[in-house]
């Protein structure tokens, strides 16, 4: 009996023949251990993603959804209120704005690259991608400096789920209270000393002349520094994950950095980090013969639309030429994802700068501890070694 | 399926089925026609999915909403009166034969 268990050990290492196996035989599959519907194939991918008002996120869109968090973010609001809250925030990320921040990540990255001259071998997520992630969103959020390395560790913690339980852990609600705690004290300093940042203009917005609700400003901020610091990070570590894998990738690039941009998004869609997200459906719905009732759960397997080989020929190369138009790595419709611009600015310029420093590099591990996370997918450490 | 013509910066014209729902941005990345970027996936964030609607049939489309016609100020390609962001238009069965021309650049 096949079955497919987002919580296990070796879902997290390997989905990929897991999503072959439900694409091929069970496009709308029941997984009991999720407690929801799975949708693999890249075009149910598309039609759910695009059709909020049945395939709604009001109920959460993590897998494993944190407490009190369904309906106060972007990620899980339904328009017309995701749109408006989403238009207040929006401008911060738009690439014309983000134009202004390339020198400064420039130089976070280069300081960041500098610390590993002279190194044989070091871990790139401890060593190099968190301390660049950190210090980018502290920039690009306006959040004041000191605190950084715990911010990351929370934001990396509250995004896990017990393997066990399949629920989330008292570590990882421990780590999203602290980080409310945290975005609250951010926010009473900045509605108290406003700057010209996102959250002092975020914090005292509203909408249609009303306010915005406490708990849309808090649970906004906190979800913006764990979205923003935990996908780009978990994001750099699989992109550096395959370019240390195909030397001829990683040669090309280094040989030619113009070419970051199509590499970048070849590995978000191989390798997408942020693997599954989730819809609640609003009514009843029959789909490759099955039928999926109102209120049930169902999973939008993003990684795996990203490897259905009936939108991608040889899905399982990778083929930095490849430019694959359309892929999932960001989802896709009203809620795609908020930093793709910043994402991809910030990637492109850290695998420069840390290319200069290192430019050819191998795995020193086989085997990789993966992150548990029914919703994301990275290494906790990637060991490399410089050649 | 609706049938939708896109019809490429060089000229050349495609034929493509969209499946219903999806949005004229989707249709055309995800069936390799060239002239549309859709860098921010359809969320109506950055203007590089511009096209121009045939003008005969521009009156079908439901409105643009506030979001799209703020950003419709930012498209790098001349914008015209039938211009529209292809990720806020769905294709629906109404639109069957609709002509979509993608402009030069989309910055
Ligand atoms: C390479 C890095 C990143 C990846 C792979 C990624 C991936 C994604 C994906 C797949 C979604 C869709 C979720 C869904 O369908 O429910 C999403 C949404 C979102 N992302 Fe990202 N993300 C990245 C970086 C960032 C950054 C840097 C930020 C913030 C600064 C951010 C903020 C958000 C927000 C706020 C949403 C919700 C948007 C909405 O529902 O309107 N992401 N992201």
């Amino acid at each position: 009996m096949f079955a497919f268990d987002p919580y296990s050990p070796v879902v997290d290492a390997d989905p990929f023949p897991f999503y072959k196996t439900l694409r091929d035989e069970h496009p709308c599959f029941w997984s009991p251990q999720a407690g929801m519907w799975v949708l693999s194939r890249y075009s149910d991918i598309v039609s759910a993603g695009q059709n909020w008002q049945v395939y709604s996120s009001a109920k959460g869109n993590l897998m494993t959804e944190l407490p009190n968090r369904a309906g106060a973010t972007l990620g899980t609001t339904d328009p017309p209120r995701h749109d408006r809250l989403r238009g207040l925030i929006q401008y911060a990320f738009m690439k014309r704005t983000l134009e202004a921040l390339a020198d400064p990540i420039r130089d976070i990255a280069r300081s960041t690259a500098q610390a590993l001259r002279g190194k044989d071998r070091f871990d790139f997520i401890e060593d190099f991608s968190s301390k660049f992630t950190v210090r980018v969103l502290f920039a690009a959020l306006g959040l004041p400096l000191g605190d950084e390395q715990t911010v990351r560790d929370k934001a990396v913690l509250m995004v896990q789920s017990d393997p066990h339980t399949r629920a989330k852990g008292p570590e990882h609600i421990a780590a999203y209270n602290w980080m409310q705690d945290y975005a609250s004290n951010v926010i009473a300093e900045r509605r108290a000393n406003p700057q010209n940042d996102l959250i002092s203009h975020f914090s005292m917005a509203g909408i249609d002349g009303d306010r915005l609700d406490e708990r849309e400003v808090l649970l906004t901020t906190t979800t913006l520094t764990m979205a923003g610091i935990e996908s780009l990070g978990g994001f750099m570590s699989m992109f550096a994950f395959n370019l240390a894998d195909y030397k001829e990738a990683r040669q090309a690039v280094v040989a030619n950095p113009e070419l970051l941009p199509d590499a970048i998004e070849e590995s978000l869609r191989f390798n997408t980090s942020a693997q599954r997200f989730r819809r609640c459906l609003q009514k009843d719905l029959t789909l490759h013969g099955q039928t999926m009732r109102e209120g049930d759960f169902v999973c939008l397997a993003y990684g795996s639309g990203n490897r259905d080989e009936r939108q991608y020929p040889d899905p399982d190369v990778y083929d930095i030429t490849r430019k694959p138009r359309g892929h999932l790595g960001f989802g896709g419709g009203v809620h795609a994802c908020l930093g793709t611009a910043i994402a991809r600015l910030a990637v492109k310029i850290a695998f420069d700068e840390f290319h200069k420093v290192v430019p050819s590099y191998r795995r020193t591990q086989e085997q990789l501890a993966w992150m548990p996370s029914s919703t994301f997918r990275s290494p906790m450490l990637l060991e490399l070694a410089v050649h | 399926m609706v049938s939708i013509i896109y019809v490429e910066p060089s000229g050349k014209s495609h034929a493509v089925n969209v499946e219903e729902g999806w949005s004229l941005m989707q249709g055309a990345t995800a069936n390799g026609v060239d002239g549309i970027v859709g860098e921010c996936g359809g969320s109506c964030a950055c203007g590089t999915c511009h096209c121009y609607i045939e003008e005969s049939r521009f009156a079908e489309l439901p409105a643009p909403s506030a979001g799209e016609v703020d950003l419709l100020d930012t498209v790098a390609a001349e914008l015209k009166p039938n211009s529209r962001l292809a990720c806020q238009v769905q294709a629906t069965a109404g639109l069957e034969g609709l002509v979509v021309t993608l402009p030069a650049t989309q910055g």
